[in-house]
């Protein structure tokens, strides 16, 4: 059997992703569920990734990767066939307050009778509103068990309203963000992903960037593993860039 | 129509009929069978479901929190596997996930043991997960359902786990009522994330640290969740009975509505219990008698049940358990009732006493529950009793003994005036009435008993009776000496799971088994039962003279099962053994059963049912047969690869198959 040379990926590769990305988070954007089938666009912007493989080729379509032989018909496979009509990335449902049910009175719900239905519980009520698209799959009263309301249940922290707290202590290693290479505000993954609110996007527009506020950062590593730009390019640990021996040291890979 | 499942195989319908998405899993005996149904249903594409093949417990156990943050998730384990989970189960619990587990309870060792008792669920009753308690194959199923619906409330949010002792509950083979879809549909809705990992709009965090202060609160709220749950259950099972038929509560009252005595107890073991109850009820000299069956275990429900036993007058409980609660006073469901009682009616409790059994496949027997009902018959009147666990089946640690000599020392010592003031009351131990008629089928391990005994039991099923068929299992290994046990019941609707162990047939699957000195097969055999054996070469007085049996004592058929196999090309003897049982035994119609055979025969088919054909007709209990030297099939490499779980569902149709079959 004859070995191929495995020719590196050129830096030109590197440098393509972000642009599918774009494309991605226009898509994700725009699928929405405030904007009119917003799933459809998502199927229509499918694009093959550029590969580095030359064995597969992975086709995107919104937030959903699928990964074919080269050149492969348009038939579907069984697990597209199983996501078939879930393909509009997730959205999370509502839990609303009595106050909130009043002052929003979400489409597709009876307000009034919800509202009845609400008081009898008394203030501990809440609505839950389960949509697919426009779609209204599930609306139910229910009595909030939790005692403590500061808490989500599951003890779930809202990474985009956790207020950021001093955890600069709990951290052994400096997080920055390489302004020349972050995406700004085309990306914001890292952003979302942080547990402690700790990162900010600074400006709008082209040249726009996020900026890791050392006060709130704990130092978990999360946004490292989840920029866009495989870490490699963007986010440094203590000023270095991608270090093999770290990432076995904290992932065990 | 009921279809003949297993414990396991009702399981996997109920995580089927749930349209679980995410089924990660890593086999144990004996929940084995459960996953590996699933699996093949996913392959098969009758389930649409991401099955993770996990490498170990542990990551199973992990991936279906991880998955049941976003969608419907749920395994099966058992014991140690079922310890290895515990420790990230918690989060599942703290996380308020609720993803589903199937557990087939088997002991936790040491020394090894693969048989059943609740060690696994007590080892999990601290993890934060709802715990239910099913009786058989139909209750796993039903609970499982049931389960995801109790979880997912908006109420409630926790995982749940499902309890079917092994072997006797996850390796019988019964008629399980399969509910239709469309109803399972109406009442379960579709999984509902509170807090999904994949929205991107609403990134959240599962799992942060929490100091002391949030932590505390968080399980206050953890804590109130788990307090929704007998409400909800309760509901739950209301609303099933009204879509399904089969109502449940958080307990089963069996028996007498005015009860003095009660034994309580969880799962399957109450199959005896309740042939007993049913018994004793209304004899005279015998107080009103009840038992309390326990489905929720986990949150317990002290005041309900308090409250029942206050209604019912109750004054002597007797708390059965195959479990062990290490230096606890009590073992952990004898300690929750004995609380239960004591806060919710203070000096109006009963008298709580905890009886020990059952562990490592120890049988649970009807004479079991004769001595705690007269145990706590004597606790009733005031006889004094002990403060710590009696055990069953412990020559030197009798419930009841009348001199020093039948009990231990040191245990004498202990507890000599206790038992010199208990008295054992023959009017408890009347012999029950033999309600059932039962096959016992001596076999080698390999030469596909199970098989048949599961063939037989479809058709009898088909032909309006109730049977249940319980296979042994054990370290043994093909060639080893296995026992099957059909139970045939023709009388009314009510289901009969006990066994009285006195056969109306005994078959032997091979001659050499008469000369086996571990075994008597004439064990239980009823007077003038019959015994069928395969034989090429032994005469039916040849039999006789053998086992010293007079003509009154049985009457001996003989068939030479293996000829016919092998003149078919078969490699198992177990259809011809098929026939050969309708010929002995004729309460299920053959006629009938034929009808069902042809559908639902194994592999090669036609062959097959010439086989059962030829076994029918060639079976005597005449002298004529010719005396022919031995016969033995040749050993294929089917024979050796042959494992007991697999085979029964690789032989006889999936219940997928028959619902295609139609
Ligand atoms: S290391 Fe963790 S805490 Fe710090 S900015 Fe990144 S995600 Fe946030
Ligand atoms: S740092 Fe990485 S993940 Fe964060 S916005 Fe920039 S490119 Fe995106």
């Amino acid at each position: 059997m004859k070995l191929l040379p495995r020719s590196r990926p050129r830096r030109r590769d590197y440098l393509r992703i972000p642009s599918a990305r774009k494309r991605w988070i226009r898509a994700m954007n725009d699928s929405k569920p405030n904007t009119q089938s917003g799933s459809q666009k998502i199927q229509d912007r499918a694009h093959l990734l550029s590969a580095r493989s030359r064995h597969k080729e992975y086709l995107v379509s919104g937030r959903l990767v699928t990964i074919r032989d080269p050149e492969a018909g348009p038939e579907t496979t069984r697990s597209d066939a199983a996501n078939a009509g879930s393909k509009s990335h997730m959205v999370a449902p509502k839990t609303l307050t009595v106050a909130e049910v009043a002052r929003e009175s979400p489409d597709g719900i009876d307000t009034q009778k919800v509202l009845s239905e609400m008081a009898d519980i008394g203030p501990q009520a809440r609505l839950l509103l389960v949509r697919s698209g426009e779609k209204l799959m599930r609306a139910e009263v229910f009595e909030d068990p939790r005692i403590c309301m500061d808490i989500q249940r599951g003890a779930v922290v809202e990474n985009l309203t956790e207020k950021p707290a001093d955890v600069s202590g709990w951290r052994t290693h400096e997080f920055f963000i390489d302004t020349k290479g972050c995406l700004g505000d085309e990306c914001g993954r890292c952003a979302i992903v942080c547990p402690e609110n700790a990162i900010h996007l600074m400006g709008r527009g082209p040249g726009s960037f996020h900026e890791i506020d050392p006060l709130a950062c704990k130092g978990c590593f999360i946004c490292w593993v989840e920029c866009v730009r495989t870490a490699a390019d963007c986010i440094l640990v203590d000023g270095k860039t991608f270090d093999p021996t770290m990432r076995s040291k904290h992932f065990g890979e | 129509m009921a279809t003949v499942l297993s414990g396991n195989g009702a399981a996997a319908w109920g995580f089927r009929l749930s349209r679980v998405q995410c089924y990660p899993y890593y086999p144990i005996t004996p929940s084995t069978a459960c996953s590996q149904q699933i699996s093949r249903w996913v392959n098969d594409g009758a389930m649409n479901t991401v099955t993770i093949n996990a490498e170990s417990e542990h990551s199973a156990a992990s991936q279906i929190i991880a998955a049941g943050k976003d969608v419907r998730s749920g395994t099966a384990t058992s014991s140690k596997g079922l310890l290895y989970m515990i420790e990230v189960l918690e989060n599942a619990a703290g996380g308020s996930i609720p993803c589903g587990l199937f557990i087939g309870n088997r002991a936790t060792g040491a020394p090894i043991n693969i048989w059943a008792d609740n060690s696994d669920a007590y080892a999990m009753r601290d993890s934060g997960l709802i715990q239910l308690f099913a009786a058989d194959g139909q209750e796993a199923l039903d609970n499982i359902i049931q389960g995801y619906r109790i979880a997912e409330d908006l109420g409630v949010r926790l995982p749940f786990a499902v309890n079917l002792r092994g072997f006797t509950g996850t390796h019988a083979y019964e008629g399980v009522e399969i509910p239709q879809e469309i109803d399972v549909d109406r009442y379960l809705p579709p999984f509902a994330p509170l807090n999904p990992l994949f929205a991107p709009e609403k990134p959240v965090t599962y799992g942060a640290m929490l100091s002391a202060t949030f932590y505390r609160r968080h399980k206050r709220n953890q804590m109130a969740a788990m307090s929704n749950v007998a409400e909800v259950a309760l509901k739950a099972g209301r609303e099933f009975g009204e879509i399904f038929g089969r109502p449940y509560g958080l307990f089963e009252w069996v028996g007498d509505e005015k009860a003095e005595l009660v034994v309580a107890l969880m799962g399957e073991s109450a199959s005896p219990g309740d042939a007993v109850t049913r018994h004793l009820q209304g004899k005279r000299g015998i107080p009103g008698v009840a038992l309390l069956k326990i489905r929720l275990f986990s949150p317990f429900p002290a005041r309900e049940i308090a409250q029942a036993l206050a209604k019912a007058g109750t004054k002597a409980l007797v708390v059965f358990e195959e479990g062990l609660h290490h230096g606890a006073v009590f073992p952990p469901l004898a300690q929750r009732i004995a609380t239960a009682t004591h806060l919710h009616l203070g000096t109006d409790a009963p008298k709580v006493a905890s009886v020990i059994g059952g562990l490592g496949g120890s049988e649970v027997r009807q004479d079991h529950f004769q001595q705690m009902f007269n145990l706590a018959d004597n606790i009733a009147e005031g006889r004094p009793y002990r403060t710590e666990p009696y055990w069953l089946d412990i020559a030197e640690d009798p419930i009841f003994a009348e001199s020093e000599k039948e009990a231990a020392p040191q245990l004498w010592k202990r507890w000599g005036e206790v038992w010199k003031k208990q008295a054992r009351k023959e009017k408890y131990f009347d012999p029950l009435p033999k309600n059932t008629e039962e096959i016992r089928i001596y076999s080698r391990a390999g030469q596909g008993a199970i098989t048949s005994a599961v063939g037989f039991t479809g058709a009898g099923i088909e032909s309006g009776l109730q049977l249940l068929t319980v296979p042994a299992f054990g370290s043994e290994r093909r060639g080893a000496i296995i026992t099957t046990d059909t139970l045939v019941n023709d009388r009314g609707k009510r289901k009969i799971r006990s066994f009285n162990r006195a056969w109306d047939v005994v078959i032997l699957y091979d001659d050499t088994i008469l000369s086996s000195p571990e075994h008597n097969v004439l064990e239980g055999l009823k007077e003038g039962g019959v015994l069928l054996v395969n034989t090429s070469r032994l005469r039916v007085t040849k039999i006789r003279e053998i086992l010293s049996a007079s003509e009154s004592r049985l009457r001996v058929f003989t068939v030479p099962a293996s000829e016919i196999a092998q003149g078919l090309g078969l490699s198992h003897l177990n259809m011809a053994m098929l026939g050969a049982l309708h010929r002995v035994y004729e309460k299920v119609p053959f006629e009938k059963a034929f009808g069902y055979y042809e559908k639902h025969v194994p592999r090669p088919r036609e062959s097959s049912l010439e086989a059962i054909q030829q076994g029918h007709a060639q079976t005597t209990d005449r002298e004529a047969v010719r005396a022919k030297k031995e016969r033995r099939l040749v050993v294929s490499g089917d024979f050796l690869d042959w494992r007991p779980e697999d085979h029964s569902y690789d032989l006889w149709p999936t219940a997928l198959e028959e619902i295609q079959l139609g």
